[in-house]
């Protein structure tokens, strides 16, 4: 089956404690995997503020879910993130319509790098610009 | 000195008007990437009411404002953004 590279974001209740919380995670981890999705990173972001009131609360906690998946199996997700009373908000965005592993692993490593050659290719242009005004 | 000088000010009851030429940070930056959920970015572009900056005063470029204008009504969907200051949690 055709992958795709996916995001999900979903917001959980303030109330929820952190097993709580990993189950959630686990659970819609397995939905993916079990399809022959595969993970590239969970997310969880730490208690925070909302913008606005949901569902009476004023904070939640946040988690960024980047995988790849087939998109039939997205739908048994969004039925799981409804059926679940903990999962205040989500939303699922699709990344790329190509899913490959491979090159996810290798963007990870050179993260880094790329960085430093950019600062390095500004510096070499500044100074042909100088060259230029003598 | 003469020269220098803008004719358009030796005019009477004109105003010269400063116009700072604004460049599109996403255009200048390109390591700075359009995401809804980097709440803390985009609040660079709505007003104190929860309003969308129109592109001339932000000045973002045509393309940007439209990844931009979505970005930020995805995030008010996830509560990272207010629809209206009315609603925001009072402390």
């Amino acid at each position: 089956m055709k992958l795709r590279h996916y995001e999900t974001f979903y917001l959980l209740h303030p109330d929820l404690s952190d097993e709580e919380r990993t189950g959630i995670s686990e659970k819609l981890q397995q939905i993916i995997t079990s399809v022959h999705g595969v993970m590239v990173k969970i997310d969880p972001w730490p208690l925070q503020k909302l913008a606005y009131r949901v569902q009476k609360q004023t904070q939640g906690y946040y988690v960024v879910m980047e995988y790849g998946a087939s998109a039939e199996s997205i739908a048994e997700l969004t039925r799981r993130l409804r059926l679940d009373e903990g999962v205040m908000k989500f939303v699922t965005t699709k990344i790329s319509h190509e899913f490959d592993a491979e090159a996810l692993v290798k963007a990870q490593d050179e993260s880094a790098p790329p960085a430093e050659t950019v600062e390095e290719a500004l510096d070499s242009t500044q100074s042909t610009e100088e060259r230029e005004e003598k | 000195m003469r020269q220098m000088q803008n004719p358009r000010n030796n005019r009477p009851g004109r105003r010269r008007v400063y116009i700072r030429r604004k460049v599109c940070r996403f255009c200048a930056d390109k390591s700075l990437a359009i995401d809804y959920k980097d709440h803390r970015t985009l609040r660079h572009f709505i007003t104190e009411r929860g309003k969308i900056l129109p592109r001339r005063i932000t000045g973002t470029c045509a393309k940007h404002q439209r990844s931009l204008t979505s970005a930020i009504k995805q995030a008010r969907i996830m509560a990272l953004l207010p629809f209206t200051s009315s609603h925001t949690i009072k402390d």
